[in-house]
């Protein structure tokens, strides 16, 4: 569903990532931690067109993104950063016009459907700019998966949610996944992916520098040995070519 | 494409920039000729000197006062609303939103212009039926033939204006900066003006429109209107071009 080829890309000052290589097969859920700055968000962006890479191919449905039909994105569904929904709406429009973007017709996608699904029923008609964080969060996730996208990629998807929220968000992405969609989030909860990734991807300084083994008990202590691994293995490499 | 214009159009119509907006091109307009006749009226011998070929008390009067106005401060109104529109996006943060769609870039923007479009063209309509009130209001008679021609000047005037407000939406995509948009929106406003009175001419396509309603259609010719059009489509398909090329990459 989601594959990456040697991809890189660096952004003019340097940062960036290099020689990204994954794939994501349908029903799989797979998680990518790093610390911040190591480019998790930018490995989003490259997977959905929003930056082109420089080197190597970004494929999702088998296709080079250069040469994906437009109807194919809307088997797509992704929440990077910022919700797509626009302040002077309320919440049931904004979802409507998700819906409209993402190639629903008139009531194809089901706006009281993903307003129930994600509780959202109390502040439906309230505009989007008077909600509190955690509401916006859960609409813009309702905007990114209510047309029941098959390439699901969401960046810290659980950031600002209570925990009933976070309940809630699990449950949909295990769900979504039994039903064959295959799903990329990045988190900083490292408990919180060991209950649900099937793989977690480790991101260090714009590469992926292996996968977190998650059967274990400390995941933080793991986690943290594996970047400091791979600081000192690159400081060492760096030396050696001084 | 339906779907991009439809939630471009609501956008637009919820959003206080669009009401504000057209109440500013509309009763903005309207006010400041109210205000102009006024003080005609009381005898106010500077402002006599100063509004020109407006200071008579009729429709001649009114009209040329409408298309001064229209000239300057209409271009600076059209292009915020088109500044907001597009660099909405980018101060928002909406943008990451309108990657990975089956509608592509260059489509939102073309529905973003033609939402705009036709929102120029109801508000030029709606001030041109606000200066016909204003003048029956004001007691100076059924329009003549010549007066309605003059209306539909005024009309064609307000949407040309509208149009030459074009470059603000590449603008803001270039810059991804509203702020920078409202600037390039300003600074048109005032290239047209510097360039009218320099003496650009009906070449000059932001002066054009001006000219050519303010001399009964005299000062400008029908090729030096099209150039006006030419120039609006041409930032029309430089917009699109860059939308579709877009990359979050800075």
């Amino acid at each position: 569903m989601l594959t990456f080829e040697n991809v890189s890309f660096s952004f003019r000052g340097g940062a960036g990532v290099r020689n990204l290589t994954f794939e994501i097969s349908p029903g799989e859920i797979v998680a990518l931690v790093g610390l911040n700055g190591a480019g998790k968000t930018t490995l989003m962006r490259l997977a959905l067109g929003m930056i082109r890479p420089q080197q190597g191919t970004a494929r999702i449905f088998g296709q080079p993104l250069d040469a994906v039909p437009s109807a194919t994105w809307a088997k797509v569904g992704a929440l990077i950063e910022v919700p797509l929904a626009y302040p002077e709406l309320t919440v049931r429009e904004n979802l409507r016009i998700a819906s409209l973007l993402h190639g629903g017709g008139r009531g194809r996608h089901s706006v009281d459907g993903s307003v129930e699904t994600w509780l959202l029923a109390p502040v439906a008609d309230r505009r989007f700019r008077r909600l509190s964080l955690g509401n916006r969060q859960r609409v813009g996730l309702a905007a990114a998966l209510q047309h029941d996208p098959q390439l699901i990629v969401l960046d810290e998807p659980s950031n600002a949610l209570d925990p009933a929220s976070v309940i809630l968000l699990r449950d949909q992405l295990v769900q979504r996944a039994k039903q064959g969609a295959a799903i990329l989030v990045s988190s900083h909860h490292l408990d919180e992916v060991a209950r649900i990734a099937h793989r977690v991807l480790l991101m260090n300084t714009g590469r992926l520098i292996g996968e977190l083994e998650i059967t274990g008990t400390d995941l933080e202590r793991a986690f943290f040995e594996r970047i400091r691994d791979d600081d000192e293995r690159r400081s060492e490499t760096l030396g050696a070519s001084r | 494409m339906n779907a991009a214009i439809r939630v471009e159009a609501q956008k637009l119509v919820r959003s206080p920039v669009g009401v504000i907006g057209s109440l500013a091109l509309v009763a903005g307009t309207l006010a400041l000729l109210g205000g102009i006749t006024a003080a005609l009226a009381s005898g106010n011998p500077e402002l006599t000197a100063k509004v020109g070929v407006a200071a008579t008390l009729d429709w001649d009067g009114l009209l040329a006062g409408a298309a001064q106005i229209t000239s300057a401060g209409a271009l600076l109104g059209f292009g915020v609303v088109l500044s907001w529109m597009f660099g909405r996006e980018f101060a928002d943060g909406t943008i990451t939103g309108l990657f990975a769609l089956p509608v592509s870039r260059a489509r939102i923007a073309l529905a973003k212009l033609a939402v705009y479009a036709v929102w120029a063209v109801a508000v030029s309509v709606l001030l041109t039926v606000g200066i016909l009130a204003l003048g029956l209001t004001l007691n100076y008679g059924a329009p003549s033939a010549e007066t309605w021609a003059a209306l539909g000047r005024q009309t064609v005037l307000t949407i040309l204006t509208a149009a030459v407000a074009a470059p603000v939406a590449w603008v803001a995509t270039l810059t991804r900066s509203l702020l920078a948009a409202v600037g390039g929106a300003i600074a048109l406003a005032i290239v047209a003006q510097v360039g009218a009175l320099a003496g650009a001419g009906g070449w000059m396509p932001l002066a054009a429109p001006a000219l050519w309603a303010m001399s009964n259609g005299t000062a400008a010719n029908p090729m030096q209107l099209a150039l006006t059009v030419a120039f609006s489509a041409a930032f029309v398909g430089l917009t699109c071009a860059s939308w579709a090329r877009l990359q979050l990459n800075r």
